[in-house]
């Protein structure tokens, strides 16, 4: 038996919905499977799981929690990946949104009075702070052709290690240093009232807390479905994201754009940093073992993977991933050890990875064995004269 | 010769092979005896490559029997079909570009110095040469592929399939690549080999070169194989007639244009580099008037690809000067080349001059959507409207704009470039190769439309490195070589042009 | 006078090297036969807590259980890189996103946090450790003494492994064959050589190598378990194929170079020396240089392409029209 792919004359449309939601059940299917191998129910847990997520009371506030900055990364890598720049320093770009965002929060938040202006200023700190970092990798890629997936990892290090020195090793502008608990355990300065970003509540569910962050990402996303769908410079980036010399060819300055879209991505993930301090933290978060370990930046690769780089589909999907990941939190215990979670992304995105061949190519079986070639005893050329 | 022996080197029967949407040979029978040059004559898409792939092993017919000799065969891999010893020339040679000749030779092969595990290079290469003066056909075995020109190239291709003693040859367009002279020692390569017994397939879809060098020919057309008829009995006027099905009207230029006025399109010493950093246009000056079509003849890899994007603006010039309607054009900006009025054909249709993935309407847009829009948004029905009446006037064969692009056939590809590059009406038309790989009916088309936008007043140079197209066409030609370009005088002969392709000059 | 800074830098610049050293050999045979693995990081987090599990729970002499863990590792590795092998090659999935799918599912919150959590390890030092296996007095001996005499095992298994790269890539059939295939896979397959085979082959040995790279983290370098141990070095390894223009020996070289680096802010901060106003530049100084030689080796375009297999990253189909 012989297995090849043939190419698809046409696409039938639903065969891009079909086949993503077939790969997260296939995933969920072998998960199982390994869950039964390592002596866990599957069925219990995945229940579990489900409700810690999304069904019991107050687990959608905590969902959102964590689909918030998801949702930021994976717009980020939506932005970058589908033009084939692959930036995965989402992380350490929003680390820098954070710092910039809490720094232009602690500023304004003792300067100003307006919430307004103070929330508004962070954005556009956060902004700076993760382009500029996006930025570094992006002019690299473009002047000095080096490859933007090494330089943009390395640089989530780098970026880690300032976090962890503005609040740990130095007595930066960023760090509580008044009080009792300062001289106990380093922490990052509180949030002026005014610079806090405020929250809305739907009332379903015992009141599901709704955060400034979650808006902004929507207001993204449509952002970004409007520029790379409907405008001049959507339609370059999508030329150069399928072929670099046709984007040549049509006259795409290809360098500006490559500044152009990771400088938008990292901003994407600058204002994830700004929200992580305004909504949640209040706080610049310099633990090696808080915001570090979380690793939103890379699980935002994951979102925009599985959401095949669409905006729209983006947000649902951090919002499912999100859900996942909270329920790991809550769950975490002898029964539920840590990293179990990003196991089940990481295989989510296998099979979806796996299955995207199955939209364009049509699988063949060939029944019949294919005989084994016999080579023919024939009379040897003549020699050369 | 030994045309009628009674046990033929290769039999095909009933050959059948279907790729999606498309029946490439349709239960093909073929014939070719030991000491036989026998050509497979077809057009583009007859189905002539995929019936010498399945020979080759690389494909596996559907339907249908092979026999060799005698035995029956069926190759599950290309390594099978060598080891009964059948090699094959393919048109884009199969080399590795950064091994040495002695490398691509030994590579793979299970019966000579490769057959160990050891590999001991310098003892390769004597082996490689010894072969190659036995055969005239000298190259050094230590040279890179990369350094050699195109018909070295091909003579390594011949020596690997030697080396792996093959006693069944195919070599699918062999002088596509070559200047008629390089052709004609080919030529004489090939009668060697059939003297010493081997079976030669030459495939080709020029009728002199099949009756220059045949014993018998079989005639493809959509993928069925028509009749096999001895070359001594054939003309080429039968010949065609099989071929196509009908009688072709070759296009040739009515009432040729004299050069008057102010040229249209001037390079003044154009200097350009190459893609690995070698000086690839030196000191070019050309100029071509309104309504004039200027050709330029030359094997590949002389520098014509490097001078047209040069002049399309895809590839800065280190010195010189472009010139279009007296205006100068910076030649490292494509933008600036387009609204220059340039219109560029590229010789890499999908990839260059098309965006494989996206829709056909954006490919349709990919120039003038900087135009098709308000403000920064695009007007999308705009680019629609435009879309579906490009389709329709230049008969593009597809679903709708919104079709990927990379799912169009060789000529209807064609058609979306040149539909999306004549329809902005450019000043100038560069063309290079536009009918490669394209059957008979789609390249009228492209000749009739080249003509129609010299009619129209453009200025249009087309590089090809087809001869006869070259001639049918041109109102001037010129040859270029090793990145410089000499004038062809009006009275030269097809051979002196010949000459002056492979560095030479007549007379 | 092994004291001095610069001879204590260089003989854990070798041993720091080590572990960078094999993944880069690791990746290089994948990318030689055109496929680009960037589940690195991920196959050297599997390979290092599958590695110590082996230690923790094999109870045999020191011999038997580093080599039974050695062996773990690089089936963990080659495990984890078989999946990206069949996503990209037979299914022919981007190389790069699946890679990335390899590093984040095996990496510090996917399976390599799950199993140190579920079988217990951290908090734990390694029950038995690669240790130095010359005899004292040669360690003494002056300079060479630590640099080269000081090393374990792993160390010298390395240099072997070099050598044996080298000569299988330039001098071997098959060594030729697999250049082919990561250079025209269609000259390789018309030749008759499986483009599959060999690209299947090599990207599991290279994970096997990555395996392994992390095992000597945890069994030599830093003997213990902690999440997320490799702290970039997959990530240097692959930066490191490309310093090397994809050639062994020089992997040698840039792994005791990038190793050094890595060894520089201990030792400076161990004797209060302070490179740049704070501890920051220390610390960040491998990252740095890493991102300033790669843009070394990148900015002379022509250059950089010098070793790069030219099908790198591309997958090949045969029959398609």
């Amino acid at each position: 038996m012989r297995v090849t792919f043939e190419r698809r004359l046409s696409q039938p449309w639903w065969l891009s919905v079909v086949v993503p939601v077939g790969a997260v059940i296939l995933a969920f299917v072998i998960a199982g499977i390994l869950f039964l191998a390592t002596g866990i129910d599957p069925l219990s847990t995945y229940r579990e799981l489900f409700n810690a997520a999304f069904f019991q009371t107050g687990s959608l506030s905590q969902t959102l929690i964590t689909a918030t900055p998801l949702a930021f990364t994976g717009l980020a890598a939506a932005a970058a990946f589908r033009m084939k720049l692959y930036n995965i320093g989402a992380e350490g770009q929003m680390y820098m949104g954070a710092i910039f965002g809490s720094a232009a929060g602690l500023y304004l938040g003792s300067h100003v009075s307006s919430s307004a202006f103070a929330i508004a200023g962070m954005i556009v700190a956060g902004i700076a702070g993760g382009a500029a970092w996006a930025l570094i990798s992006g002019v690299l890629k473009a002047f000095f052709s080096t490859s933007e997936i090494l330089t943009s990892l390395l640089l989530n290090y780098v970026a880690g290690l300032i976090l962890t020195y503005l609040i740990f090793e130095s007595e930066s502008y960023w760090r509580q240093t008044k009080g009792f608990n300062a001289t106990v355990f380093p922490t990052g300065k509180q949030l002026p009232k005014v610079a806090q970003w405020p929250t809305w509540t739907i009332n379903l569910q015992g009141g599901i807390v709704v955060p400034f962050g979650a808006i902004v990402a929507v207001i993204v996303a449509v952002i970004l479905w409007l520029l790379y769908s409907r405008t001049r410079f959507g339609f370059g980036a999508q030329v150069l994201g399928d072929s670099e010399r046709a984007a040549r060819y049509s006259g795409v300055r290809v360098r500006r754009k490559i500044l152009a879209v990771m400088g938008l991505s990292g901003a994407i993930a600058g204002i994830g940093g700004a929200s992580q301090v305004g909504d949640f933290a209040h706080a610049l978060d310099g633990d090696p073992n808080g915001l570090q370990k979380l690793g939103y930046g890379y699980t935002g690769i994951v979102v925009a993977a599985l959401a095949r780089y669409n905006p729209f589909a983006t947000l649902l999907v951090a919002f499912l991933l999100g859900g996942l990941q909270n329920a790991g939190n809550t769950l975490q215990g002898p029964n539920f050890p840590a990293g179990l979670v990003g196991v089940l992304q990481g295989i989510i995105l296998f099979c979806a990875l796996g299955c995207e061949l199955l939209v364009r190519y049509r699988v063949r079986i060939h029944r019949k064995a294919a005989a084994k070639g016999t080579a023919a005893p024939a009379p040897a050329p003549k020699a050369a004269s | 010769m030994a045309t009628d022996a009674a046990v033929p080197a290769v039999s095909m029967r009933g050959v059948t092979k279907r790729f999606p949407g498309v029946v490439a040979n349709d239960k093909v029978d073929f014939e070719a005896a030991p000491g036989e040059v026998h050509a497979l004559l077809g057009e583009n898409g007859a189905g002539k490559s995929t019936l010498s792939n399945i020979l080759t092993g690389l494909y596996q017919p559907d339907e249908g029997r092979i026999e060799l000799y005698g035995e029956p065969v069926a190759f599950a891999s290309p390594r099978e079909a060598i080891d009964a010893g059948v090699g094959m020339v393919h048109q884009h040679f199969r080399l590795v570009s950064r091994f040495t000749v002695a490398e691509n030779l030994v590579l793979g092969d299970r019966r000579g110095a490769g057959r160990y595990f050891h590999i001991d290079p310098s003892a390769i290469a004597t082996q490689v040469r010894e072969l190659g003066e036995r055969y005239s056909l000298p190259v050094d075995p230590r040279a890179r592929i990369w350094q050699l020109s195109v018909g070295e190239q091909q003579r390594v291709e011949i020596l690997k399939a030697l080396y792996q003693e093959a006693r069944i040859l195919i070599l699918d367009e062999p002088t596509a690549v070559l200047t008629p002279d390089e052709a004609d020692t080919l030529f004489v390569t090939v009668r060697q080999m059939a003297e010493e017994g081997r079976t030669v397939i030459f495939i080709s879809h020029k009728l002199h070169e099949v009756m220059a060098v045949s014993d018998r020919v079989t005639v493809l057309r959509a993928g069925k194989a028509l009749a096999t008829v001895r070359t001594a009995d054939a003309t080429p006027e039968s010949l065609t007639e099989l071929m196509v099905g009908r009688e072709i009207e070759t296009a040739t230029r009515q009432g040729r244009a004299q050069p008057e006025g102010v040229p249209v399109l001037e390079v003044e010493d154009l200097w350009a580099d190459g893609d690995r950093g070698t000086v690839a246009v030196r000191g070019v000056t050309l100029t071509v008037h309104a309504g004039e079509i200027a050709a330029i003849a030359g094997v590949a890899g002389n520098g014509q690809r490097e001078l047209a994007e040069a002049i399309a603006g895809l590839r800065p010039s280190t010195k010189g000067m472009v010139r279009v309607n007296g205006r100068p054009v910076h030649t490292g900006d494509a933008q600036a080349a387009f609204e220059a009025g340039i219109g560029y054909v590229p010789e890499d249709r999908l990839g260059t001059g098309l965006s494989p993935t996206l829709p056909i309407a954006m490919n349709l847009s990919l120039k003038s959507y900087r135009h098709e829009s308000v403000g920064p948004f695009l007007r999308l029905h705009l680019m629609r409207h435009k879309a579906e009446d490009e389709i329709r006037i230049f008969e593009i064969k597809c679903a709708g704009p919104d079709q990927e692009t990379d799912e169009l056939s060789g000529g209807n590809l064609q058609k979306v470039v040149i539909a999306r590059e004549f329809s902005a009406h450019p000043s100038v038309l560069i063309a290079a190769s536009p009918t490669r790989g394209l059957d008979v009916a789609a390249v009228e088309q492209v000749h009739s439309y080249l003509m129609q936008a010299a009619e129209e007043g453009a200025a249009v140079l087309l590089i090809s490195e087809d001869l006869d197209e070259i001639l049918a066409l041109n109102d001037r030609v010129l040859v270029m070589y090793e990145g410089t370009l000499t004038a062809v005088e009006d009275r030269e002969s097809v051979s002196e042009i010949g000459l002056r392709m492979a560095g030479g000059t007549p007379g | 006078m092994n004291n001095s800074l610069l001879v204590v830098i260089l003989a854990s610049g070798v041993a720091y090297g080590t572990p960078l050293l094999y993944a880069a050999l690791g990746e290089l045979l994948a990318e030689r036969s055109g496929v680009l693995n960037l589940g690195v990081e991920g196959m050297m987090l599997g390979g290092a807590v599958m590695g110590f599990w082996t230690v923790q729970r094999v109870h045999a002499n020191t011999g038997v259980a580093l080599t039974a863990a050695i062996v773990v590792a690089a089936l963990m590795g080659a495990a984890l890189a078989s999946i990206h092998a069949f996503l990209v090659i037979t299914l022919r999935a981007s190389q790069i996103v699946s890679g990335l799918a390899l590093t984040i599912f095996a990496g510090a919150v996917g399976l390599s946090s799950y199993l140190g959590n579920d079988l217990n390890l951290a908090d734990s030092p390694a029950a038995h450790t690669f240790n130095a296996v010359f005899p004292k007095s040669m360690q003494n001996w002056p300079i060479v003494g630590p640099i080269i005499f000081g090393q374990n095992v792993l160390v010298y298994v390395s240099w072997l492994c070099v050598v044996l790269v080298s000569l299988y890539l330039s001098r071997t059939r098959p060594g030729l064959n697999v250049r082919a295939v990561g250079e025209s896979p269609a000259a390789a397959d018309t030749m008759g050589i499986s483009v599959t085979r060999y690209r299947y082959a090599h990207t599991l040995v290279g994970g096997a190598f990555a395996g392994v790279a992390g095992a000597t983290i945890t069994l030599a370098i830093t003997p213990q378990w902690v999440n997320g141990i490799t702290g970039g070095a997959g990530w240097i390894a692959i930066a490191l194929v490309i310093f090397a223009f994809w050639r062994p020996e020089l992997c040698l070289v840039g792994a005791y170079f990038f190793g050094s680096l890595q060894a520089l802010a201990p030792q400076l901060q161990a004797r209060n020396i302070h490179l740049g106003p704070t501890v920051l530049w220390t610390n960040a100084l491998p990252y740095v240089m890493t991102i300033v030689v790669l843009v070394i080796v990148s900015s002379g375009t022509a250059k950089s392409r010098l070793g790069a297999p030219e099908a790198l990253g591309v997958a090949y189909v045969r029959e398609e029209r």
